[in-house]
């Protein structure tokens, strides 16, 4: 899968026909995080003056981080330039502080619109405008009422008190306020519905029409291959793909990628097949394991339903996968099952215990073990600490038998010691137990959580996104590892992903979230061919209508 | 009935004081995160500067210079942490404000010795009568001068550039830094403002019926601070001047009642403030006006 498959590097430029130097020109950036991590590695990106130039990629694939780079927010995140530069109209963007990033005529539309909640419409425009030149703000306020009337209708109101969609409206109208030359957008239809994701877009289209250049990152590959002229996609930090737009939407590898065509079948060949076998053994008791039954869970926040009437059934030993776009209401979905989150109505019973009632640490001791989107692990502690901490509910000594060190605290250390080689051994941990989990690069940490959530010895496994980041033969191992997992412990595994592929491979029955609601359900083949899903995951985009 | 009302009166015009000392330590913590422990110092650096140069330059010129030094302070120490504001925790921020009170708190108690150091302000000890109501001139002009402070700074927060960006910034700074607010500049500005502020409530803090300038009158102004901002709910604005308000009038009412409260203990006005404030906590952990503080798992 290299770029050349697609386009060659050249193409790129020559189909927007830009002559001379782009407007923006990034050039093998590194990026790392806490001086360990690489979010990006060797990116190079042209944005030509007047288009519309997307970024796609699955979550963790280095989209923010890149924007980030350019808007010198990365301090923020404890991140750093490690190598490569960054040029804007000719000037170096490196190093130089946000504020003077947007001087310079780059302005950020960040991630989840960041509202300010408590400032007034008004108030929030005027706050973007705060860098522009006095007598140009009247005049951005105009074209921002133009494109969005209803700004100026809600002109008194607090902007926490918006909806989503006219939330990201007032996003981008703010950043409009300073009269930017380049927009950059991050994740404009992330949790929207649909007409609203469509509104976004005519207005985005209609930003580029009045001669602002555009930067988008976008999950949505439909509503970003529909807008730009040439787009790139990432993975892993790399740009894996890259070329015009319309040739993209097109491709095959795109499709696979979003869809995991190819990966059903190499993942019914290896892991799927091999788990399968396992349990036909019989040798494992699967009856210990009870089921869980989930019936019209709904969650709201405020007015905002995350969550609609979802039901499903996790039969004992089986995988479920849980998957949707972003915003869909997966995560959700999980910290309501956990008891982070109350439920407004519905049930989640689990063996006849009902789960939405009890506290968190009730819930683990039901054995119902739970991994994280983003890693919280402790990093400067060693994998085998990480690991003993998932024993947790196990231990019996208490703090005076362990500070004296007595006799049965030991034999019970040394006991939990050897539950927690045999979890590492399964995931292929041995060689690291005693390194820092901060010193092991990303797809290791991953198993270290993956190990810990084991080691409390669980019957439901939840796992939150398990190869999110993950480059695609990293996930390919991973769905291996899951699928062992399954079949020589015999539990049963609930699993939200994003990446389609992933679950493809390694799931019995998929549950598809859009909206908070349940659109298909069903086996991976027929949920592949559900056309809700497709529509859910790659839209209908116009410009393939014709086709 | 008769004594009711004048411990209102003067309750009221002390919480005004007490809000402009609450105002100043909120507009820190608002525009950058740190609690400033070094805020009762400031309030003493104040009232010190009146005391020394007053006879010198005169009540208004002394008060004047006192606010711009204050301010000045203020901002230094202010810079001098900004510069760690990327690196360093606001936690561990705060613990540094505390080695600065400690370093102001004991250089200026060395410098007034044992010097009786007064503001000179032109009230004295005049009182004035209302009816049967007596409250101390310097307590009337406290609580004018809080007043048109108070409204000024809020206009200043709702209408100006510089409020727009305050507020943005300690909604989410890295939005607003992506809208080009440079937030060293807004935290510097709110530092100087709260010096400022910390002046002006040094003088009223000092004078009649206080017994003057001395040492403790930094640690006593924190005292006052940190129950009234916490029960406000530290990151509002309107939650300092209740919260400075509630301050006072409990301070007075407890110490007006002291011959009804004396099963308590002598010495109970001192810890009351902190028991309204621990009430407010139990029903609002927030404090009052305070926003609540959220995380995603």
């Amino acid at each position: 899968m290299s770029a050349a498959s697609v386009a060659p590097a050249s193409s790129a430029r020559a189909a927007v026909g830009g002559v001379g130097l782009p407007l923006l020109r990034v050039r093998d950036l590194d990026v790392t995080y806490a001086g360990s991590v690489r979010a990006l590695r060797g990116v190079s990106l042209d944005v030509p003056q007047g288009c519309v130039v997307a970024v796609l990629g699955s979550n963790g694939a280095g989209k923010t981080t890149l924007l980030r780079a350019i808007s010198g927010t990365l301090p923020f995140a404890g991140g750093s330039v490690a190598a490569g530069s960054i040029q804007f109209a000719g000037r170096d963007l490196h190093r130089m502080a946000p504020a003077a990033v947007v001087r310079a005529g780059v302005v950020q539309v960040p991630e989840g619109r960041q509202v300010f909640a408590h400032l007034t419409v008004e108030e929030n425009l005027r706050a973007g405008g705060l860098a522009a030149a006095r007598r140009v703000r009247a005049t951005a306020r105009q074209r921002v009422y133009e494109l969005f009337p209803v700004l100026r209708q809600r002109a008194g109101q607090r902007a926490g008190l918006l909806s989503g969609g006219e939330q990201q409206m007032l996003a981008i109208a703010r950043a409009l306020m300073a009269s930017p030359r380049l927009l950059l957008l991050d994740e404009p239809s992330l949790g929207l519905a649909p007409q609203m994701v469509e509104r976004i877009a005519d207005v985005i289209a209609e930003i580029r029409r009045q001669g602002t250049t555009v930067l988008l990152v976008e999950q949505n590959a439909a509503v970003a291959l529909e807008l730009a002229d040439t787009a790139y996609v990432l993975e892993v930090g790399r740009v894996a793909l890259h070329g015009p737009a319309a040739h993209l939407a097109g491709a095959e590898e795109v499709r696979d990628r979003y869809l995991g065509g190819a990966a059903v079948k190499e993942g019914e060949s290896a892991a799927a097949a091999k788990a399968r076998i396992a349990t036909d053994d019989g040798q494992r008791p699967v009856a210990a394991v009870p089921e869980l039954v989930v019936e019209d869970l709904s969650v709201r926040f405020g007015g905002v339903a995350a969550l609609e009437g979802v039901s499903f059934t996790v039969a004992p030993g089986s995988v479920h996968a849980l998957i949707g776009p972003n915003g869909a209401g997966k995560s959700t979905c999980l910290n309501a099952l956990t008891g982070v989150y109350r439920v407004a109505a519905g049930s989640a019973r689990y063996g006849g215990i009902e789960l939405t009632r009890l506290r968190p640490h009730r819930i683990a001791r039901l054995g119902v073990s739970r991994t994280f989107q983003n890693l919280v692990l402790s990093p400067a502690a060693t994998v085998l600490e990480n690991l003993m901490l998932g024993r947790h509910r196990h231990g019996r000594a208490g703090f005076v038998t362990t500070g004296l060190r007595l006799p049965a605290a030991r034999r019970e250390r040394a006991a939990q010691e050897d539950k927690v080689r045999g979890v590492a051994e399964l995931l292929e941990l041995s060689a690291v137990l005693d390194r820092p989990v901060a010193a092991l690069p990303y797809g290791a940490q991953k198993r270290v959580e993956l190990a810990r959530a084991l080691c409390a010895e669980p019957t439901l496994l939840l796992l939150d996104e398990p190869a999110a980041g993950m480059s695609a033969e990293e996930s390919a191992r991973l769905a291996a590892l899951v699928a062992q997992v399954r079949a020589e412990l015999g539990i049963s595994i609930l699993l939200i992903e994003h990446d389609m592929a992933f679950v493809m491979g390694i799931a019995d029955q998929v549950t598809v979230l859009d909206f908070g609601r349940r659109i298909a359900c069903g086996s991976p083949a027929e949920v592949q061919r559900d056309p809700e899903v497709v529509r859910a995951y790659l839209g209908t985009p116009r410009r393939e209508a014709g086709r | 009935m008769n004594q009711f009302v004048t411990l209102l009166a003067n309750g009221v015009s002390l919480g005004c004081i007490d809000a402009l000392i609450a105002l100043g330590f909120v507009v820190v913590f608002k525009a950058t995160r740190v609690v400033n422990f070094a805020h009762g110092s400031l309030v003493l650096l104040g009232a010190y500067v009146i005391g020394r140069v007053h006879e010198n330059l005169g009540f208004a010129g002394a008060v004047l210079l006192s606010v711009a030094v204050t301010a000045v302070v203020a901002a230094l120490v202010g810079a001098v942490l900004l510069r760690r504001v990327r690196l360093a925790e606001p936690g561990t921020l705060a613990v540094v404000t505390l080695g600065v009170d400690i370093v102001l708190a004991t250089d200026l108690t060395r410098r007034i010795g044992t010097d009786l150091l007064t503001t000179g302000d032109p009230w004295g000890a005049k009182v004035v009568t209302i009816g049967t109501v007596h409250i101390p001139q310097t307590r009337v002009a406290a609580a004018v001068v809080a007043v048109v402070l108070v409204v000024a700074f809020l206009s200043v927060l709702r209408f100006t550039d510089w409020g727009v960006a305050l507020r943005a910034a300690a909604e989410r700074q890295e939005t607003a830094s992506l809208m080009g607010i440079r937030p060293g500049r807004v935290a510097a500005a709110a530092w100087m403002l709260a010096g400022g502020l910390a002046a002006t409530a040094g003088l009223f803090f000092t004078a009649f019926p206080s017994p003057g300038i001395s040492g403790s009158v930094g640690q006593a102004a924190l005292g006052v601070a940190v129950p009234a901002a916490v029960l406000g709910g530290l990151d509002s604005t309107t939650g300092a001047l209740v919260g400075g308000l509630a301050v006072g009038l409990t301070a007075t009412f407890v110490a007006g009642y002291q011959d009804q409260l004396s099963f308590l203990g002598r010495g109970f006005g001192g810890v009351a403030p902190y028991l309204v404030m621990l009430l407010v906590l139990l029903v609002r952990p927030a404090g009052l006006f305070g926003g609540k503080e959220t995380t995603r798992v």
